[in-house]
């Protein structure tokens, strides 16, 4: 057995226990994309693909003191402008939208990745391009901010990585998923600019598994919790994805056994999160979990580790710039949040039918190879 | 040649017709001079591939120095084929040849490789016979070589 199966063996074994779901008192509603059968058992891709009805949000039950919408954006992954236009006008259209939103959106979170190489005129840029969003923003770091200086641009432009505050009945807390990275640059030598380029290849190997949330940010999300009524809504925004999807591409952080043990006595826990560049859906424990859009580029679902509950977004048309990619609105209302993916161009952002999907036509794939013997 | 007079005898016993069949595969014509492939042959050859590969890796990772090696200009966004092709999935190599809706024609790997370079990275079109194109192919090729064919799928 490989190591990823063990890993996904005992992820199963230790999160995914019979009868543990998010809020037992959660409904469900009629507008769902999960289905009964993704929840007792493994479908089979025909059976899944039979079973979805034609939806582009996702409703989870919940309750908010009064409703309220929030948008989300992130991985802008800019480059200057000289080098790239394309990404800068998607970061304009997506401001304007959520600028135009009506009734406003309380809040706008912009979910890390706004740089691309982590240079400063790229974090500047994107802070000059968001000045066009005139309501509260806040800001999580992606792993492409960071390691070119470390954070230093990113932390005098944004402050803290890591935060709390209460809106209307709900706590919310911003994560950091991507500084605690083990560090591979020092025996080896590397100039920032090497560093940054193997924390921005997604498929290389010299980075390692650098998402994790790490013991001091865990003891800090205890204590920011210990307060809080157990029944009541939390929502944890983070760069990657709580729990383990796909380690090799760090769609994951490693230290979630941790994460869960945290959270675990907190019945109503939402974790929305960017670093995948696609639509994903997942209930682990108490925790449910929601991938979101990039404004830059559709990541392709991994080979492997696609969570059951996931109703996979449409195959994007790689002619076509504005598809795959958007940002989001979530709305809290009544007894649930509502998810809407803007993703622009497109009428359907799930599949409709297998050829839709890029799961369609299954891969076996090998971990990349130049990377270990060059120039490393 | 101890062997093979064992088999002989062991063949005589069973039948003439066995026999002559069989010293005919033994044997084999009077100008043969082939040997067997040598564990080093075999080596070289793996060698002469995986060079490629690495080389392909490089390439398709955005590697300027291999690049430049190479003679080649794959893109001028910034965008490197493995930004939206991690670990070379969603490539399909095992799809191709095929009808290919984005370019309205019926396709090879080659040409979706040209129409990448050209459409989203808006690099300069390679040759299709050229050392660049063979390495990305060979990389594509070997990091999806798990996959089953499917030549034609959509
Ligand atoms: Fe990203
Ligand atoms: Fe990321």
């Amino acid at each position: 057995m490989s190591e990823l199966d063990r890993e996904r063996r005992e992820l199963a074994a230790v999160l995914q226990r019979p009868g543990v779901h998010p809020d037992p008192s959660l409904r469900l509603t009629r507008r769902t994309f999960i289905h009964r059968s993704c929840l007792t058992g493994a479908a089979t891709v025909a059976q899944t693909f039979a079973w979805w009805p034609l939806l582009n949000t996702i409703d989870v039950a919940y309750a908010a003191e009064e409703p309220f919408k929030f948008a989300w954006v992130s991985d802008t992954h800019l480059y200057p402008k000289s080098v790239n236009t394309r990404f800068v006008e998607k970061v304009q259209r997506a401001a304007r939208e959520v600028q135009a939103m009506s009734p406003p959106a309380d809040f706008m979170i912009f979910g890390g990745d706004l740089a691309q190489l982590g240079r400063a005129n790229e974090l500047e840029l994107g802070v000059e391009l968001l000045n066009e969003v005139k309501i509260r923003k806040v800001f999580i770091p992606g792993e492409h901010d960071w390691y070119y200086d470390m954070g230093a641009k990113w932390k005098q432009l944004f402050d803290k990585p890591n935060w709390t505050f209460d809106h209307k009945g709900v706590r919310f807390i911003g994560l950091d998923t991507v500084t605690h990275g083990p560090d591979y640059w020092t025996a080896r030598k590397m100039s920032p600019e090497e560093r940054m380029d193997h924390m921005a290849t997604l498929d290389g190997s010299v980075a390692g598994p650098w998402a994790g949330v790490g013991r001091d940010q865990l003891d800090w999300m205890q204590k920011t919790l210990a307060d809080w009524d157990k029944a009541r809504p939390v929502v944890i925004f983070s760069h990657n994805p709580l729990y383990e999807y796909y380690p090799p591409w760090n769609f994951w952080v490693r230290d979630w056994r941790e994460v869960n043990e945290v959270l675990k006595p907190y019945l109503n826990v939402t974790n929305i999160h960017g670093h995948v560049h696609q639509v994903l859906y997942n209930e682990i424990g108490t925790m449910r979990s929601i991938g979101m859009l990039a404004t830059s580029w559709p990541w392709p679902y991994a080979p492997e580790g696609v969570p059951k509950l996931t109703k996979p977004m449409i195959r994007a048309d790689p002619g076509d710039f504005y598809d795959g990619v958007g940002w989001e609105t979530l709305s809290m209302k009544n007894d649930r949040i509502e998810t809407e993916y803007i993703m622009w161009g497109r009428k359907e952002v799930f599949v409709q039918s297998p050829p839709d999907s890029s799961l369609s036509q299954p891969e076996i794939l090998r971990p990349r190879i130049a990377d270990q013997i060059w120039p490393y | 040649m101890t062997t093979r007079t064992t088999l002989l005898f062991t063949l005589c016993i069973a039948s003439l017709v066995g026999l002559l069949a069989a010293l005919a595969v033994l044997v084999g014509p009077a100008n043969a001079n082939k040997d067997p492939v040598t564990p080093q042959q075999l080596k070289a050859y793996e060698d002469a591939f995986m060079e490629q590969v690495k080389k392909g890796d490089l390439l398709f990772h955005g590697d300027a120095a291999t690049a430049k090696q190479m003679n080649v200009v794959l893109s001028n966004t910034g965008m490197a084929c493995a930004m939206c092709h991690p670990f070379a999935s969603d490539t399909h190599p095992q799809a191709f040849p095929k009808y290919q809706a984005s370019m309205n024609k019926f396709a090879t790997l080659r040409d979706m490789i040209n129409w990448c370079i050209e459409k989203p990275n808006q690099g300069e079109k390679i040759d299709s016979d050229s050392d660049a194109m063979k390495a990305l192919e060979a990389y594509i090729y070997w990091s999806n070589s798990g996959s089953v064919l499917v030549p034609g799928k959509y």
